[in-house]
């Protein structure tokens, strides 16, 4: 069977709306979680582990996506965090870790310069993530 | 020809410097005190899990004075090291033995006041145990400073061994490691009549801007009387030193997955040894470089090499056996050490140690020559002390390690001059090989 040009026309229409409607509702790239392990290694791990209960000089970032900053039970925190009303959620954490930690939450105890890596940051969060 | 004393003397000398080496190969500045207080593991602040050597984390945790902490409250500032080891010299008995236990003091006072303090106790054989005060390290820092808007510490560290607190680690005092030296510097501990952990003083000193690290000070030694007090044998008394200045100024990079550092070191002082000898006018100058790849830490590469040149003008001119001693003379002493370490717990050291210095007959007998290479090799396991291991803040360590000599007075054969006829000694017969196992708790 043929379709007259205006048919195929309004066929190739209907495609290119679809992919462009579909990757616009797609969800952003996720980061690779077993990559983010290793930048975990590099960047945080002196502080901090993803082990449930175990602090360092920074709080346990286990199961911190969705927590609520400065809430961890049994970790002294800063008055700068304890008073942030802010819940670390995917995007807090971008925001956060990708700029130095005194520039995005004055009077923190953590001394973090920031991570400009966008694919490390992105990966670093994935881990984070599947902390759970 | 020299005397039997002399000889012997240069003998005595030998032991003293494997004595030397031997501690470069158990040495440990990593206290679990530490690591109970900061929440931290072992192998945050040493690549092996063990000391003394450092990585960035822990030459920022020295710089704060040993006053971070995981706020979890007071914790109690004690540590504890126990060493047994076998050892097998190329010449002479085999001995096994517990070789050294240790108290540590280390920990934080305050925010601002911190501390380290070792207390030796080395079995000299026979189960004949003495004791000593050993490193001393006691700091007030002040942090989070801003100076032209830049992160700025600084502190002020009392201490007993020039160099021993500085925060790369890489200078003798520090890291244990120097070439085993029948003249050599006054910055090398394992020099004769060293100024390590006989002198009291310190300096202080600044971090700027997290790279450019400063410091000034000052020492003085001991009087004999303190020193017969703090456990050490007077007959090694390192003298009198005056106008005595410090002085270190270095660069240094964390790029997180690697580091290196540049600096530079310098010592002046006027010495009487003994202390009622005309002085001798002593400087040393040193520079030192250093390179950590750290990556994941699943491998890392810690690479140095420290330079330092001695120049003495000697206050005295004595003759022995007819020969006048020169009045100048220089001392020089190299250390170039590369560890790697496998996943924080395997790692393999090997260090090349060259001690050389101005020939004179008079001074340096049987040859004239003070010169000496060595060589540490060292292969070690720390199952614990990471994060993921039975236990984070304690470890133990098994090592082997093999000393080897290839010159001494300045000779590889025949190393004490012995006559024609007489038992001769090489310098590979002052070579050892040693087992051992340490615990840190």
């Amino acid at each position: 069977m043929t379709c007259s040009p205006r048919v195929k026309a309004a066929r190739r229409a209907l495609l290119a709306g679809l992919f462009f409607y579909s990757a616009g509702t797609l969800p952003v790239l996720a980061g690779d979680a077993s990559a983010g392990a290793d930048v975990f290694k590099q960047e945080c791990a002196e502080c901090h582990t993803t082990k449930e209960g175990k602090n360092k000089k920074g709080p346990s970032l286990f199961g911190i996506v969705g927590r609520n900053a400065g809430s961890l039970d049994g970790y002294s925190y800063s008055d700068a965090l304890k008073n942030a009303k802010w819940t670390w959620t995917e995007d807090k954490l971008h925001w956060y870790l990708s700029q130095p930690a005194k520039q995005a939450n004055p009077g923190t105890k953590m001394k973090y310069s920031g991570l400009d890596d966008a694919k490390q940051l992105d990966d670093l969060i994935a881990y984070l993530q599947s902390n759970h | 020809m020299p005397s039997f004393l002399t000889r012997c003397r240069a003998a005595l000398g030998s032991s003293a410097l494997l004595a030397a080496l031997m501690l470069a190969g158990n040495d440990a500045h990593a206290v679990p005190a530490y690591a109970r207080q900061t929440g931290s593991a072992c192998a945050d602040c040493h690549a092996g899990a063990y000391g003394p050597a450092l990585t960035p984390y822990g030459m920022r945790f020295k710089l704060n004075g040993y006053t971070d902490t995981d706020g979890q409250g007071t914790k109690i500032p004690v540590a504890a090291q126990l060493t047994g080891s076998h050892n097998v010299p190329a010449r002479g008995d085999n001995t096994t033995q517990l070789t050294e236990a240790d108290v540590y003091l280390a920990g934080r006072i305050s925010d601002h006041l911190g501390g380290f303090v070792k207390v030796e106790t080395d079995n000299n054989g026979n189960d004949h145990f003495s004791t000593k005060l050993s490193n001393l390290d006691l700091r007030f820092v002040a942090k989070d400073l801003k100076v032209a808007g830049k992160d700025t510490i600084i502190g002020v560290s009392v201490n007993n061994s020039p160099g021993f607190d500085d925060p790369i680690a890489a200078l003798p005092n520090a890291s244990s490691l120097g070439p085993p030296a029948v003249s050599g510097t006054l910055l090398n501990l394992s020099s004769a009549n060293t100024l390590y952990n006989r002198v009291i003083g310190g300096g202080v000193y600044a971090l700027y801007n997290n790279d450019w690290y400063g410091e000034i000070g000052t020492y003085n030694t001991m009087p004999t009387s303190m020193q017969d007090h703090l456990g050490y044998n007077i007959a090694n008394d390192p003298g009198r030193i005056s106008d005595t200045g410090y002085f270190r100024f270095a660069y240094m990079k964390d790029m997180k997955r690697q580091f290196f550092s540049a600096g530079v070191v310098a010592l002046t002082t006027k010495r009487q040894l003994p202390r009622n000898a005309p002085s001798d006018d002593i400087t040393d100058l040193g520079y030192d470089l250093t390179y950590q790849f750290l990556g994941n830490r699943e491998h890392i590469v810690q690479a140095s090499y420290v330079n330092i040149l001695e120049q003495r003008d000697y206050g005295s001119t004595p003759v022995v056996n007819g020969v006048v001693a020169k009045p100048r003379g220089d001392a020089h002493d190299q250390t170039l050490s590369v560890t790697y370490t496998f996943k924080q717990s395997y790692a393999l050291q090997v260090a090349h140690l060259v001690s050389t210095g101005t020939q004179d007959a008079a001074r340096y007998p049987p040859f004239g020559k003070p010169d000496s290479t060595a060589n540490l090799i060292t292969l070690y396991w720390t199952p614990f002390g990471k994060d993921d291991s039975f236990t984070s803040i304690a470890n133990l360590k098994i090592a082997a390690t093999w000393f080897r000599f290839t010159r001494f007075n300045g000779a590889s054969s025949n190393i004490f001059g012995a006559p024609v006829g007489s038992p001769m000694t090489n310098a590979k017969d002052l070579d050892a090989f040693t087992l051992s196992a340490s615990v840190a708790f």
